[in-house]
């Protein structure tokens, strides 16, 4: 059965992007560009707090997604059974 | 591609609205951060530059997160820095340096894209520029300067200076990447980086955290001023001090990343930027 990663935590996301950094580097380069996860900054506009959206190319799957989940040091990820496609 | 095989500045004259960039090979030696910053404060001393630089280490490795920015205020020289994501923007960028030298005809927005740079109008909405998730932004929050809406600097010297230029805000896309060499050593180095956390002088919290720190402390939200000058070229976090004051480790991820830099370089910068200080209070 196919594994996916989903940002199940995304409230305790801090925004420090080794997830992104990890992704990169299991495709050997450094940087943002074609990164298969992307972390956006919003406001709050009611309490004005600093939060993080996640979004996961559904391509991550190429990847050893464990190790990403592995690397938040906040425990945003899940990784869980795809259920639906299998 | 990211080259580091030279030291690459995107110079903005703001009154004319050009920008170029320049690549310096002899500037290697200073490194990046404050030693490259003030080289280049030297460089444009007759035009009020304000100066950000990112180190050789900035996007490439844990705890190296802050952006390292000189200027001349009442003619002392200040070196300040800030947190966020912005290093890693400037890197990804390709770029080591970003100066902004003259004063702006209006006041003006400025929209960096890797060495292109747009002037945009006061009234530009920032969320309208650069590539979310690619870019970092400096703009004003009533009368103090926050980075990634969040992080700032001590002091108001940096508000002042952009104000001086008529610059309401910056926003700096990066999109290169790079690729070291020996990736396996380049990956196993990053993370027992990485596994040092308990060699920081903070503590985690629940902070919004800079680009490349897992710890999300409460300290970086304010920034730094002053302080060690290898760290402040390499522009690592100064509670990183114990990991990035130390020589050998230095040496390995300079080496790692395909940096030509000897022993030597390293234990010469201070001197170096001595003099370069010298030379600019003439």
């Amino acid at each position: 059965m196919t594994k996916i990663i989903k940002p199940t935590y995304i409230n305790r996301c801090n925004g420090c992007e080794l997830c992104i950094f990890e992704a990169q580097r299991q495709l050997k380069k450094v940087g943002l560009e074609d990164s298969l996860i992307r972390v956006f900054r919003k406001k709050n506009p009611e309490t004005q707090a600093l939060g993080f959206e996640l979004e996961i190319d559904p391509r991550i799957n190429i990847l050893d997604i464990e190790k990403i989940e592995l690397i938040c040091p906040k425990k945003v990820f899940e990784v869980e059974e795809d259920t639906k496609n299998d | 591609m990211i080259d580091i095989s030279v030291k690459k500045v995107l110079s903005i004259d703001l009154e004319k609205q050009e920008a170029d960039v320049k690549s310096f090979i002899d500037l290697n030696k200073y490194f990046g951060g404050t030693g490259l910053g003030l080289k280049f404060l030297e460089i444009y001393k007759d035009k009020n530059p304000l100066i950000f630089s990112v180190g050789p280490l900035n996007g490439f490795f844990p705890y190296t997160s802050k952006t390292s920015i000189v200027l001349e205020k009442d003619s002392a020289v200040e070196d300040i820095y800030i947190g966020g994501s912005l290093s890693t923007r400037i890197k990804f960028a390709g770029i080591d340096s970003v100066v902004l030298f003259g004063v702006s005809k209006e006041e003006t927005i400025l929209d960096i894209q890797n060495s292109v740079v747009n002037f945009k109008n006061k009234d530009t909405e920032p969320q309208s520029l650069g590539l979310p998730g690619k870019r970092s932004g400096i703009y004003f929050e009533g009368d103090k300067l926050l980075c990634d809406q969040y992080f700032t600097t001590p002091e108001y010297y940096l508000e002042t200076i952009l104000k001086e230029k008529n610059i309401k805000g910056i926003t700096i896309t990066g999109t290169e990447i790079f690729s070291p060499k020996n990736f396996d050593d380049y990956k196993k180095l990053y993370l027992e980086i990485l596994d040092r956390k308990l060699d920081l002088r903070v503590d985690p919290a629940d902070y919004p955290s800079c680009s490349g720190c897992p710890v999300g402390c409460g300290k970086s939200k304010v920034g730094e001023i002053g302080g060690n000058v290898l760290l402040n070229s390499l522009v690592a976090c100064q509670f990183a001090d114990k990991i990035y004051t130390d020589i050998g480790i230095v040496f390995s991820c300079l080496n790692t990343l395909g940096y030509e830099y000897t022993h030597e370089d390293i234990e010469n910068l201070p001197g170096l930027i001595e003099e370069t200080i010298r030379n600019i209070s003439k």
